[in-house]
């Protein structure tokens, strides 16, 4: 027994010391390819199992997320009655409703579309296996978006599939602005899957019902006007050198599904 | 319960058959597959099943310490690989779930029957524990009560739920159908 533990350090040891392109990594990535179409086998024979589970689920707590929608209406009219003011925060509104108008993504930018064929099975990564890859023209810090918003960025890929980390993973970082307002911070996941708005200096004025979109600065790898949510809670200390920004996501990570990597 | 083992018990020990590792490669692969193929698409409780883990359990249960160790090594090697999760980490947990369970199946009465669900049970908890302080080493936030409700109890009661079923197939392809029958017997 004391064998395989130490050769199970060992091998965690070389895991975390090698390179992305290391040999273990390497493996990690020709098994994903085998394994692959069988997740996307078994994620598509489970696929009404589970739509019949939530169905289930979501009866009983449609009381609560009526009331949710509700507010959620309230914030967004307020926050389409600032956008209206000016030009300028118009294309921005116009930029979050339409997530693939073309104006939001840089010309040669190419959209290609997956299905989630995997998740993590333990609670402490915030992962997906989707079932578009290398073949596709999918690379890795390729953005990854489906309908509603910002999803995660692809970590790891293959021929015909690829990794991507949620943007609600506790690694995972995104240059974000509010809009409008234009105070500028990154987006970072936590283990609870609780999504936050950091290093927002405490001079920004930030309120509740804001939109948070990917910034777009150099050296990003999102470009400019992804919607990631919106400001749910702003909250400051004395102490405290920036402010700390609660985000509710747009997307719903328990019912991800189709996804669009977005290939430059 | 002795969990070290003495010269008597090491002397005693066999390598297994060519049939009886055939039996345990299948065994594997299909932990392999329900892990990384199955279990990522279900979700009970917040949880997901560790088939792995619960496999690993009953092979130690079956066939003792020294080839849950390696069992489980194995096991957690192939799932980290497939999973894209750090590889070593689940071989290390599941090597220590694969021995402790495998000493207690050898030093203790399994008559009962509910063997297979304390197993489990206490394989969940202390893989849980593991993991968090893995996770915690590896500067990764653990939030105690995070840890609690959406990890731990969840897990115990889904794991130990599936433990009782998944033991009696692993069982019967272990030993055969006739081992089912005398223990019906009994």
């Amino acid at each position: 027994m004391a064998a395989l533990l130490l050769l199970s350090v060992a091998m965690l040891t070389f895991y975390f010391r090698e390179s992305e392109s290391g040999p273990a990594h390497g493996l990690q990535s020709g098994v994903l390819q085998v394994v692959a179409p069988l997740q996307k086998g078994t994620a598509v024979a489970t696929k009404p199992l589970r739509d019949a589970w939530n169905w289930t689920s979501g009866v009983f707590t449609a009381n609560s997320e009526n009331s949710d929608l509700r507010k959620e209406v309230e914030q967004l009219r307020a926050g389409l009655a600032n956008e209206l003011a000016t030009q300028a925060e118009n294309d921005e509104l116009r930029a979050l409703a339409q997530l693939q108008d073309d104006k939001i993504f840089p010309k040669g930018v190419q959209l290609v579309t997956g299905r989630v064929v995997a998740r993590s099975t333990t609670a402490w990564y915030s992962t997906v296996t989707i079932d578009v890859g290398s073949d596709r023209g999918v690379s890795e810090y390729d953005a990854v978006v489906n309908g509603s918003g910002l999803v995660g960025r692809v970590t790891s890929v293959t021929g015909g599939a690829a990794q991507v980390t949620l943007i609600s993973d506790q690694q995972s970082y995104a240059d974000a602005v509010v809009m409008p307002g234009g105070a500028q911070g990154i987006v970072t996941g936590s283990v609870t899957g609780d999504v936050t708005l950091g290093y927002v200096d405490k001079n920004e004025k930030v309120k509740v019902g804001q939109y948070v979109v990917t910034s777009g600065r150099t050296g990003s790898i999102f470009v400019r006007g992804i919607p990631i949510g919106v400001v749910e809670s702003v909250g400051s200390q004395e102490v405290e050198l920036y402010q700390s920004i609660s985000v509710k996501p747009f997307v719903d990570f328990r019912k991800l599904n189709i996804v669009q990597v977005v290939v430059r | 319960m002795r969990f070290t083992r003495t010269r008597e018990d090491r002397e005693g020990w066999q390598w297994p058959s060519a049939a009886e590792i055939a039996r345990l490669v299948v065994a594997l692969l299909a932990a392999g597959l329900l892990q990384t193929a199955i279990a990522p698409n279900i979700r009970i409780l917040g949880a997901n099943p560790d088939f792995a883990l619960i496999i690993v359990v009953c092979v130690a249960l079956l066939r003792g310490a020294e080839i849950g160790a390696v069992f489980g090594f194995l096991a957690g090697s192939l799932v980290a690989t497939a999973l894209m999760e750090p590889i070593g980490l689940g071989a290390f947990i599941f090597v220590i779930v694969g021995y402790f369970v495998g000493r207690y199946a050898e030093t203790a009465d399994l008559s009962a029957g509910l063997a297979p669900l304390v197993s489990a049970f206490a394989a969940t908890l202390i893989a849980s524990v593991l993991y968090a302080v893995a996770q915690d080493l590896l500067e990764r936030q653990v939030p105690f009560g995070f840890f609690v409700v959406r990890v731990l109890v969840p897990s115990l009661i889904l794991n130990t739920l599936l433990a009782g079923p998944i033991y009696v197939v692993v069982r019967f392809w272990l030993r055969g159908a006739g081992d089912l029958r005398v223990a019906r017997a009994r």
